[in-house]
């Protein structure tokens, strides 16, 4: 099979600092793909690189293919994006920021207000449509970014961090629009520091560390037959240091009087 | 001056001990508040001092305005008759400062970060209220002393040492006025608005008040010198004696009794009376029923599930003014996202507001200004207008909201929002700037330059259609030359702190010459009757000009946009 995208010895530079080095994964269609690694890995840049908002770096990109570098707008049509700690002009509505969003998508007005209106009836946000978002706490914010992100109904579902701020009733929702997308043959690209949600939503975990990509298999192949969790397979590929011992270090200093 | 202000008040550590404050937590609170309000920009310098100043300097900065405001109106302590010079000076003094209190005290009142930062630690009540109380005193210290050194300096020499000792007492009885009308003011807005309003309200007084003071700045000098001003006298105002400045004039009676008619010396009494019992009613209705309400902020602020504000237009996003106009003024739907998005974000922002609206009445103002530069009297002037050129500097004149009005389309607080231009198919970032363009022309410029044409048509006739014509496409020519050049990006998609990198001096040369050059063209023809048809010639050569640079706006290119955010 053919994969959907395909990220072929991606590498990104910015001055003297080499952010991504020689990155490979396929990922196809109807897959979940959890993106995890340590702050400063390299997970952000290579987010923008698969939407389209980085563009020079040296490798090849291919969707269905085709090099995105050739067709970065019908790349970007098939891409929903929800960023981390997304910043959205909060003195529109969320009516007014959809209809604003998918005149950039290029979608009717009619099919905005309808496709607006039911997701965020699922979110619970219906009453809120005509209120400015400047007084939106942070899970209602994330829900009409994570509104936005699929309004166009795409291929390829990127989410960076979407659970930020979510209360625990929107994660369960969240959770399960990842496995009904999944079923109807989309992409997800997931990307998150919350091991237990990644470890249960990915069919596959790719881990990152310093632009390289250190691990890119299913979870029981990475647990290798042992019982350790997501967690303690992260923190043994990728911390140098004894995270207990960094710990005591701690409380120690807060006990210390001089 | 925060060292020294702060070493002063903490003096009587014994008292404030007494009072059951902890000397040490209050030093450390009052260090900190007095370094917020450095940072802080203030009210009447907003435009002039961002970021780029260096903090230490606001304090002082605001001392120096303050004095200036105080110089600025000592005018009246100088007319023949002593007490209308008081009166006036008192009430002008009582209008500044309450305006100046009602714009920058709220920053001051609602900092609601009290109730996260201070009330988890372990700081008693006692030490809290007395932060609080001496803040504000600090606060009033830093603009009435300075603002009131000016008279107080002048009347001192106009009327001797005991003038100059009973004046600051004057002074102290008039704050207790505007203490009280601020707080009344307040507690009004919260009385007939919601309160999360009370910001867009506050913002609204701050945008009256850059008006009020460059008005002042202008016009206050032509006034002195009307003629007749000097002779103006107290009698022939038999209103004025219902107004508390008028009490506080009268207080003078204590010191040149003299001096003072019989008929008002009982009124002195009120001078004491009057201010004490607004003290009274603030201290025992006003402010506990301001603290319950100023409680109800800080509810909206934090709890975000709260009732917020809706917005016209309900349900569907159709049917609503703008969107019908984008419909009408935009082909595609990026230049329609672009003219929605720039309509709505200059509804809503309050620093677009701050910015942008003072510049409206600059207009106006400087219109006066200059017209009445002659000294002739005021109707003389009027009489004598449609035998001038005037007009023409008048129509161009709305090229100083255009400079502003398009630069603010720009940069934006929430510049980070516009990511999602990046992540979303757009083909051409110039189909959205066209429609941001548009909006925000249709919006602001046009209906200003309406009136602006209206008044021009009454006063010199309608012979004057083609000069408005000409002068109209000569300022959308100057706009979208300062688009092209200076802002050629995406809406509100800049730092702030962009516009004011010093890289862009050649620029800023072209955007200057281009309205100076159209706008002295077309003066030109105007004063050289039998160059008339010049006019027509100008209009072509500025209509192909607009169409080029409409042409090369609208397709700007993602690469393009780009080299200008790497600039």
């Amino acid at each position: 099979m053919q994969p959907l995208l395909s990220i072929q010895n991606v590498s990104k530079q910015y001055g003297e600092k080499t952010v991504l080095n020689n990155v490979n994964l396929d990922i196809y269609p109807g897959q979940v793909i959890g993106y995890i690694g340590p702050n400063g890995a390299g997970k952000s840049t290579t987010v923008k690189i698969l939407t389209g908002v980085i563009q020079d770096y040296t490798g090849t990109v291919l969707v269905n293919g085709r090099d995105i570098k050739e067709d970065i707008l019908g790349l970007k049509q098939m891409i929903g994006y929800v960023p981390e700690l997304a910043d959205l002009y909060d003195l529109l509505t969320p009516n007014e920021y959809l209809h604003f969003v998918g005149a950039l998508y290029n979608i009717p007005d009619n099919l905005v207000t309808e496709r607006a209106t039911r997701i965020l009836q699922s979110f619970g946000l219906l009453d809120n449509m005509n209120q400015r978002m400047d007084s939106f706490s942070k899970g209602m914010r994330q829900k009409v970014l994570l509104t936005a992100g699929i309004l166009h109904n795409p291929s390829i579902v990127i989410l960076d961090e979407p659970m930020s701020g979510l209360d625990a009733n929107a994660v369960i929702v969240v959770k399960e629009l990842i496995q009904v997308l999944k079923q109807e043959g989309k992409t997800i690209f997931y990307c998150s520091h919350m091991m237990d949600v990644v470890e249960k939503v990915s069919d596959k975990i790719v881990l990152i560390n310093k632009g390289s990509i250190i691990a890119n298999d299913t979870i029981e192949a990475l647990r290798d037959g042992s019982s350790h969790s997501l967690e303690t397979i992260f923190a043994q590929m990728t911390s140098t240091e004894n995270l207990n011992e960094t710990a005591g270090n701690i409380a120690q200093a807060m006990r210390s009087n001089n | 001056m925060n060292k020294l202000l702060l070493f002063l008040i903490l003096l009587p550590k014994a008292l404030w001990k007494g009072m059951g404050a902890d000397v040490g937590h209050l030093k450390a609170i009052l260090k900190v508040k007095l370094m917020l309000d450095d940072r802080r920009p203030i009210a009447m310098g907003r435009q002039q001092t961002k970021k780029k100043k260096p903090v230490r300097f606001m304090t002082a900065l605001s001392v120096f305005l303050s004095m200036l405001i105080g110089f600025m109106y000592t005018f009246p302590l100088h007319l023949d008759d002593r007490f209308m010079g008081l009166w006036l000076y008192f009430s002008v003094f009582l209008v500044m400062l309450s305006v100046m209190l009602i714009t920058d005290f709220s920053t001051v009142l609602f900092d609601t970060r009290d109730k996260t930062i201070l009330l988890p630690r372990p700081v008693n009540e006692r030490t809290l209220l007395l932060s609080r109380l001496l803040h504000m005193f600090i606060y009033l210290f830093r603009i009435v002393l300075p603002m009131s050194l000016a008279g107080w300096i002048t009347f001192g020499l106009l009327e001797g040492w005991k003038a100059a000792l009973w004046f600051p007492f004057a002074i102290i009885l008039l704050t207790i006025i505007a203490l009280f009308l601020v707080n009344g003011a307040y507690l009004l807005v919260l009385r007939f608005s919601k309160p999360g309003k009370f910001k867009d309200i506050i913002n609204y007084f701050q945008i009256a008040f850059s008006i009020l003071f460059f008005a002042c700045v202008y016009l206050l000098p032509r006034a002195v010198s009307e003629e007749g001003f000097q002779q103006l006298q107290h009698s022939a105002y038999p209103w004025a004696v219902y107004t508390p400045t008028y009490w506080l004039a009268a207080s003078w009676s204590w010191i040149e009794p003299d001096l003072i008619w019989s008929s008002t010396k009982w009124i002195s009494i009120l001078a004491v009376a009057g201010p004490l019992l607004l003290m009274w009613l603030t201290v025992c209705y006003l402010s506990p029923s301001f603290a319950k309400r100023i409680g109800s902020i800080d509810v909206v602020d934090e709890t975000p599930a709260a009732p917020v504000q809706k917005v016209k237009g309900s349900r569907s996003a159709e049917g609503t003014f703008y969107l019908k106009l984008a419909n009408l003024l935009t082909r595609n739907p990026l230049a329609k996202a672009g003219f929605s998005i720039a309509w709505l974000q200059t509804d809503r922002s309050r620093n677009f507001k701050m910015r942008v609206y003072p510049t409206f009445a600059y207009v106006p103002v400087y219109f006066f200004y200059i017209t009445t530069q002659s000294r002739k009297p005021l109707a003389q002037i009027w009489a004598d207008m449609p035998e001038t050129s005037i007009y023409v500097l008048l129509l161009y004149m709305t090229s100083f909201v255009v400079l502003q009005l398009l630069s603010m389309l720009v940069y934006s607080e929430q510049y980070k929002a516009s990511w999602i231009y990046y992540s979303s198919p757009v083909a051409r970032p110039g189909m959205v700037m066209e429609g941001a363009f548009k909006g925000i022309w249709v919006k602001y410029f046009v209906p200003m330059f309406l009136l602006v044409s209206c008044f021009v048509l009454y006063v010199w006739g309608f012979s004057k259609l083609l000069d408005i014509a000409l002068a109209f496409v000569n300022i959308t020519l100057f706009g979208l030359c300062i688009m092209r050049v200076a802002h050629r990006r995406l809406p509100f998609s800049a730092m702030e702190q962009m516009n004011e990198k010093g890289n862009r001096v050649l620029k800023t040369i072209f955007i200057m010459v281009v309205p100076m050059g159209l706008g002295f063209g077309h003066y030109w023809t105007t004063v050289t009757p039998w160059l008339w048809w010049m006019k027509i010639v100008f209009m072509i050569l500025s209509s192909i000009l607009l169409w080029m640079l409409w042409d090369s706006y609208k397709n700007t290119s993602w690469d393009e946009v780009k080299k200008v955010d790497l600039q």
